[in-house]
């Protein structure tokens, strides 16, 4: 611990030379009498202080939660020798708020005294979140010298984001070769009627369709839908949020990515992710619940992190990006690299779409002037670019807070439903 | 304090106890509400020195100095803790009950020394050059004491 002289320490010392001195000088009595006390305190303070030793360690009640949830901290503390102030402090992120107990917080311990100060902590948004660090602050008896130490806190806090339950995800155009439950458009080995056509040596005797076959007097069978697992890459923007109080376009990105990562695994796809901002971070697609795990474990290390230089989609990994895989882009559209890394992946014939998550209600209109023409032509600027992405043929959808991510995603699927693909 | 020094000072040297008291009394309420303890030993200093004005050209010693004394202690230790005092940190009550026991008995002990102080001035006033000789070296020593505890605490 550092040790440190108080302001009280110097004054004391400084008042009780000169008064020594003036009563020297002067010859009278009284000054030292008005002196006296002082050096009575310095002589006190200096000789029943003793260096604390003192041990703090902070613990977590869980170290994962998820948003909204509480959790129980505990500050534990020993002391050697007696302290007689002792000033504890744990920094808390502006996500984590205390609901019981007191931080920061003044007492005393007694030799060897052990004390546990327990904090119950609100987790107001996801994250990973480091409680620390521990500032303590022991102070003598008349507080004339103080020891400071900043200790390590708590180990990471990490809080999931709450998903929303989607009862059914956008499917993509394409299916892969492995068993989901996808109806892929190809025909095979499956349950969904797709057509009919004559019997081939190979084919098996119970894909006979005997009726069609009685009616045109040789034998046809049933040809079927297989059903196949997808490929999905969710592709989170983080070069720019719109932010007021405590949402932001991130935050809304992020937990649609988590609902949307749970629905894909759940059916069975291959879900991958991209971190497009001004740190480049990348998932290889995988399934199962160890890959949702992976998914959130990386979402809740996004953070927007402000940079000028961004690199290109094409240093990801040739199997991030899949042949034949839907990317799903979360993105407020307010940043040019990420709209063009948008089109760039349309171009390269991604089966692409958007949602864009509107940062409009986070930017409240100025009541009048130039400020609100600025405002409105901004606004059109936003309409402009959606339809610039759906003509090059990209499903893109505003979703703003408050709609159900399961109406977006339904816009979302009836352009795709209806559009058709286009040439850029 | 002040007070005391303008009741106790005569007529001619009242403007200087006035002085030296709302000085005192000035800035240590500076140092309060503006959460600045550097400016209590200032306080105390401005205090100090216009009861000390009052005295000049006085021939008996003061008996209540050591009494004055002791509140201009308990002054800088209240004003210390006030200004010092950060409202944002929770206190535990027997934190206070002790920190207020503890300001109490080293202002009665302060004030016990300072009346035997006075008392052996008193005895030993004729004694002169040796007197003034032991003060000096009680002086040195004291801050001598202050300062090998400042450099090594």
């Amino acid at each position: 611990m550092n040790a440190a002289a108080s302001p009280k320490l110097r004054g004391y010392a400084v008042l009780s030379a000169t008064g020594l001195l003036a009563a020297l000088v002067t010859g009278r009595p009284e000054l030292v009498a008005l002196t006296a006390p002082f050096l009575v305190a310095l002589a006190a303070g200096l000789l029943l202080v003793q260096r604390p030793r003192l041990q703090a360690r902070v613990r977590l009640g869980s170290v994962r939660a998820f948003e909204d949830d509480e959790v129980e901290a505990t500050i534990a503390l020993a002391a050697g020798p007696a302290v007689e102030r002792l000033d504890v402090y744990l920094r808390l992120p502006a996500e984590v708020v205390l609901v019981d107990g007191r931080n920061p917080v003044s007492l005393r311990l007694a030799r060897g005294e052990r004390r546990e100060l327990a904090l119950r902590l609100r987790l107001d948004r996801w994250g990973g979140h480091r409680l620390a660090p521990l500032h303590v602050r022991a102070a003598g008896p008349l507080g004339l010298v103080t020891w400071e130490a900043v200790l390590p806190g708590a180990p990471e806090l990490r809080v999931y984001p709450r998903e929303a339950a989607l009862r059914r995800a956008l499917p993509p155009r394409e299916t892969q070769l492995y068993a989901g439950n996808e109806v892929s458009r190809r025909r095979g080995e499956g349950i969904e009627f797709a057509d009919l056509r004559p019997f081939a040596p190979g084919d098996a005797v119970r894909r006979v369709n005997w009726r069609a076959s009685a009616k045109r007097g040789e034998l046809w069978v049933n040809e079927s839908h297989p059903e196949r697992n997808t490929d999905v890459i969710l592709f989170v923007d983080s070069f720019a949020e719109a932010r007021l109080d405590r949402t932001s376009t991130l935050d809304l990105a992020v937990r649609a990515t988590a609902a949307l990562a749970d629905a894909y695994v759940g059916r069975r796809d291959r879900v991958g992710l991209i971190g497009f901002g001004g740190i480049l971070r990348w998932l290889v697609p995988g399934t199962g619940v160890v890959q949702l795990y992976r998914i959130v474990d990386a979402l809740i290390d996004t953070e927007i992190v402000l940079s000028y230089y961004w690199r290109d989609l094409q240093v990801l990994p040739r199997r991030t990006l899949p042949p034949s895989a839907l990317v799903l882009a979360l993105s407020p559209l307010l940043d040019e690299r990420s709209v063009g890394a948008l089109l760039d992946l349309r171009a390269r014939g991604f089966d692409l779409a958007v949602l864009d998550v509107s940062p409009i209600p986070f930017t409240p209109r100025p009541a009048s002037g130039l400020d609100a023409l600025a405002y409105d032509i901004w606004a059109l600027r936003r309409d402009a670019l959606r339809h610039r992405l759906q003509q090059a043929g990209v499903a893109v959808t505003e979703w703003r807070p408050g709609v159900p991510l399961q109406g977006a995603l339904e816009e979302v699927r009836a352009f795709r439903r209806h559009a058709r693909l286009a040439r850029v | 304090m002040a007070a005391y020094a303008l009741l106790a000072s005569r007529p001619a040297l009242r403007p200087a106890a006035v002085a030296g008291g709302g000085a005192g009394i000035g800035l240590l309420a500076a140092a309060v509400l503006l959460r600045q303890p550097r400016l209590v030993p200032w306080a105390l200093a401005a205090a100090g020195g216009g009861y000390a004005a009052t005295r000049a050209g006085v021939h008996v010693v003061d008996g209540w100095a050591a009494l004055a004394g002791a509140g201009l202690l308990l002054a800088g230790e209240l004003g210390f803790w006030s200004a010092g005092d950060d409202p944002r940190i929770a206190v535990e009550g027997s934190l206070l009950r002790r920190r207020a026991l503890t300001t109490a008995v080293l202002v009665s002990a302060a004030a016990l020394v300072g009346f035997v102080l006075l008392g052996v001035a008193a005895v030993a006033a004729s004694s002169g050059l040796v007197v003034a000789a032991a003060g000096v070296a009680a002086a040195v020593a004291a801050v001598g004491l202050v300062l090998r505890q400042l450099r090594a605490p």
